[in-house]
């Protein structure tokens, strides 16, 4: 295991553009712009979390990070030297178990005709990780450590809870060895008891593993509760990252002002000052001028329509994509 | 758990907690689509038919006493012409043994005496002068004149100078002079016949009517082949028609007394002493249809009664003691002869027996046999289609599902075009190419079968196909590719076993599609020819109106075969549809 600390992941300038075809020779008539320009980096045993609206790309970050999807721009760097679409397919293949994900449902992330030991175990035999003779050994520790029990080996996936599925599937992620897990939207199909249950596995697996996690989701007290630092994503655009204390105590960037105002509190007597957001998300085929959330922000000014704004540090490692807080973008001396 | 070892079952049973998921059995998915298969009433109703009929051509064939092709006979009594018979209206010579009557002496026969009628007529023919005494209607004994001298009276000396290698008796001598005394022309002595002719002068010639044959109407047959050289002898023949003639019952011929069983003019049997048929005599000429048949002389004396006592039937009763039915019908001024008469017949649309419970085809074969060969093949080919339209769609719908792009585009393409093939007409076109090249019936099934799965295999690729472009997008695909196992076991370990179960209700589902195309082309004479039988041709050979009105066991059985089958394999394609659909929690 290498030493904490270290860059396990840095993301420069990811973008992912889905061509839009129509026509009958499929003629490409534009671009859904899902992932446009992000940028970030994880340290080893850490966890961020990646936060936003549905469809607002964090999903295809995920995948566009472990080249599920091939990406349109930008690099995409694991422990420091890996490039993932460099690799030719044999060696892309033998490094695939150090990079891992955990799907949002647990349904169909199983298939139905393999029994779960075979589900844990298929990989691990594939890569040589364990002597064959030591398979089974191993892939009941790993069970065990997934809080599934060893005579549940041979049964299949349709015989399990929706809670119990999630811990297959993030045993068969953990008995890779991996060292980082994408965790996308892992416990949004589970209720609420089975989430906190998946979630203390998860803290618990990065303890003992030293895992690195990305963590996607929309539930910001999940995000709070896990996250060491946070990126919140609008329409492709990450607008604004910091570390988890910083950007709950200090959120910068409207959206995300607003997306912490809709925080539920579980006390009847405060008093809730939510920023109401008008309108829906525009379409990431045709993705509005300027900043891309001018069409809902309440601090929208004219040059908000016009330019995009910069990303700007303010220390600490938050970093916010706005005009309010870039004094060279005019949005001060506007009106 | 087995009854062997209750106490260590308690113990079990208490260490588990009542929560404890051991508790609950395991069952594999195909386990439980194997119990929930069979919980399917209609589902075990078509298995437990194709069983039967899986049974019934498999094992049936094997337990049959017939082969396939095995043609069965049946005796039948056929009534065939046996013999024909005319009445004689010719005269029939007989010559004396060593003399020849020569076809002129007959024509000129013929033509004087016939017409004449007179009791005795001279005639000459080829130089030589004939005598035709009448004893009877058509009966005549022919004699020719011979020349034995000449004789010269000069007053009372008669002197005679004989031809050589001629002697003349003194008995005869004397009865010349005394002829040529009396003046007399002719004159017997010692039962010959003299002919004085008087040439010039005194001179005479002196001729002697010697015997040389005997015109009759009558027909002599002999009982037995051993006889036909006495029958056929001049005595013999003379002395049985002059004493038919004369109305005797006894006739010596050559010292031999031979009695005579004289049933009307023209009819009569000759026996001799000790009362065995020796001829049987006749106007009436019969003679047997085909070569090698000799006909007893009882027999044409049967023929020759009836014929002249004018009936159309008659019974006989043959050398073994069997009676036999004759019928006779006049034809111009022939008779012909009928009997019934043992044939082998192909035993054709014979109906159910004990022997044949399904009864014979046109073919005269066993149908029941016919029916479990047939379905044999009926069942093959349905298999064998099946496997090779799967093979080939199993492997173009997968590599356009699994791969899609422009891979997908070119073969879905591909399949769009074999779609638009007519399959009939093709089907059609090459059976006719078959038929022309006369192709071996065996080379031509498996051509069939082959043609029938490259024109098959279409729907299968597009179910896979679809399957496999729905699958590929599932989480668990994409957790394979980020696991990093390799692209085949991701296609056959993961991929391939999802798309089975869908597959395997296809596969069965379109078996009975099969089927019945297949039965469709042999019905239409494209498929399975003979001596090879399908269900298909089976019915293909109840397609005339009679058969299909007179013979239903020839065709029903083989239509209910049919039907069976298909229904069975429907039913069981939709069991396992039931079965293997995760949301039927029966």
């Amino acid at each position: 295991m290498s030493e904490t600390g270290t860059n396990v992941l840095e993301v420069r300038h990811l973008c992912k553009y889905f061509p839009i075809k129509s026509g009958l020779f499929g003629r490409v008539v534009g671009y859904v712009h899902a992932v446009e320009d992000v940028s970030f980096t994880l340290k080893r045993g850490t966890t961020m979390g990646l936060v936003g609206e549905s469809g607002c790309g964090k999903t295809t970050v995920g995948k566009t990070l472990l080249n599920l999807t091939p990406k349109t721009d930008g690099e995409v760097i694991f422990n420091g030297n890996v490039h993932l679409d460099r690799l030719s397919g044999r060696e892309l293949r033998s490094f695939r178990p150090k990079i891992q994900i955990i799907f949002q449902d647990p349904y169909s992330s199983l298939s139905p005709r393999l029994p779960v030991g075979e589900i844990i175990g298929e990989a691990v035999r594939e890569h040589h990780l364990v002597p064959d003779d030591q398979l089974d050994g191993y892939v009941s520790k790993i069970m065990k450590s997934c809080g599934l029990f060893d005579y549940q080996k041979d049964r299949y996936p349709h015989e399990f809870s929706g809670g119990q599925r999630q811990r297959i599937c993030i045993a068969r992620a953990i008995a890779l060895n991996p060292d980082f897990i994408v965790c996308d939207e892992p416990v949004s199909a589970l209720d609420v008891s089975i989430q906190a249950q998946i979630i203390n596995l998860l803290e618990d697996l990065q303890k003992e593993y030293n895992l690195t996690y990305l963590f996607i989701s929309h539930d910001l007290s999940v995000v709070q509760h896990i996250s060491d630092t946070v990126g919140v994503m609008y329409l492709g655009n990450m607008v604004e990252y910091a570390g988890k204390e910083d950007i709950f105590a200090r959120p910068l960037h409207p959206y995300t002002q607003a997306l912490f105002s809709a925080i539920p509190v579980p006390d009847p007597t405060v008093k809730m000052n939510r920023i109401i957001l008008e309108g829906s998300i525009p379409s990431p085929a045709n993705p509005p001028s300027g900043c891309k959330f001018h069409t809902r922000c309440r601090n929208c000014k004219g040059v908000c329509s016009q330019k995009a704004p910069r990303t700007m540090d303010m220390g600490g490692g938050h970093t916010v994509a706005c005009h309010i807080y870039d004094p060279e973008s005019g949005y001060a001396q506007e009106k | 758990m087995s009854e062997k070892e209750p106490k260590k079952t308690m113990a079990n049973e208490e260490e588990l907690a009542l929560d404890d998921g051991r508790r609950v059995k395991v069952l594999s998915p195909g386990m439980m689509v194997f119990k929930r298969f069979i919980r399917n009433r209609l589902a075990i109703v078509g298995i437990c038919t194709l069983i039967f009929m899986f049974v019934f051509s498999f094992i049936g064939g094997l337990v049959s006493p017939y082969r396939q092709d095995q043609v069965f006979y049946k005796v039948d009594n056929a009534n065939k012409e046996y013999a024909s018979a005319i009445i004689n209206s010719d005269y029939r010579f007989t010559a004396v043994e060593g003399e020849v009557l020569t076809p002129m002496t007959r024509a000129t026969f013929n033509g004087q005496v016939k017409s004449s009628g007179a009791d005795e007529t001279v005639f000459t023919a080829d130089g030589v002068t004939y005598t035709a005494k009448k004893i009877d209607d058509g009966f005549y004994i022919l004699s020719a004149g011979k020349t034995l001298g000449t004789v010269a009276q000069l007053g009372k000396i008669v002197d005679i100078n004989l031809e050589p290698d001629t002697e003349l008796t003194d008995e005869a001598r004397k009865a010349v002079q005394q002829a040529l005394r009396n003046g007399e022309g002719s004159f017997t002595a010692d039962g010959v016949s003299y002919t004085l002719t008087r040439g010039v002068g005194k001179n005479y010639t002196l001729s002697s009517m010697v015997e040389v044959g005997m015109v009759s109407m009558l027909n002599f047959d002999p009982h037995d082949p051993s006889y036909t050289g006495l029958v056929s002898g001049y005595e013999f023949r003379k002395a049985c028609e002059t004493a038919m003639h004369r109305g005797e019952t006894t006739a010596v011929a050559d010292g031999i007394t031979y009695t005579l069983d004289v049933q009307d003019e023209n009819n009569a049997v000759v026996l001799d002493a000790g009362g065995k048929e020796i001829a049987g005599i006749s106007n009436i000429i019969v003679n047997p249809v085909n070569n090698g048949i000799f006909l007893t002389a009882d027999y044409r004396a049967a023929v020759s009664e009836a014929i002249s006592e004018r009936r159309t039937a008659f019974d006989y009763i043959n050398s073994e003691g069997v009676p036999e039915h004759h019928t006779i019908q006049m034809r111009g001024s022939n008779y012909i002869v009928f009997t019934q008469q043992q044939t082998y017949l192909i035993d054709m649309y014979s109906p159910p027996s004990a022997a044949h419970p399904l009864g014979t085809d046109d073919h005269g074969m066993d149908v029941l046999t016919r029916l479990m060969y047939g379905g044999r093949i009926s069942l093959m080919v349905g298999f064998i289609v099946m496997i090779l339209e799967n093979i080939i769609g199993i492997i173009i719908g997968g590599v356009s599902g699994y791969f899609g792009g422009w891979v997908d585009t070119l073969l879905m393409r591909f399949v769009d075009l074999f779609n638009s093939i007519p399959y009939y007409p093709m089907m059609i076109i090459a059976g006719a190419i078959m038929d022309s090249f006369e192709v071996d019936p065996y080379i031509r099934l498996y051509m069939m079968m082959a043609i029938m799965g490259i024109m098959g295999w279409t729907g299968v690729a597009r179910v896979v196909r679809g399957q496999i472009l729905s699958l590929r997008e599932q989480d668990f695909m994409v957790a394979t590719e980020a696991t990093g196992i390799p692209v085949s076991r991701r296609i056959f370990r993961h991929l391939v076993p999802n798309v089975m179960p869908l597959l395997i209700v296809q596969a069965t589902m379109g078996l009975g599609s099969i089927i019945l195309a297949e039965a469709t082309l042999s019905f239409l004479g494209l498929g399975i020819k003979y001596p090879l039988a399908s269900w298909g041709s089976i019915i293909n050979s109840s397609s005339n109106i009679y058969v299909m009105t007179n013979c239903w066991y020839l065709w029903i059985p083989a239509g209910l075969l049919i039907v069976l089958t298909v229904l069975g394999f429907n039913f069981v394609g939709d069991g396992l549809r039931d079965a293997f659909d995760p949301k039927m929690k029966r």
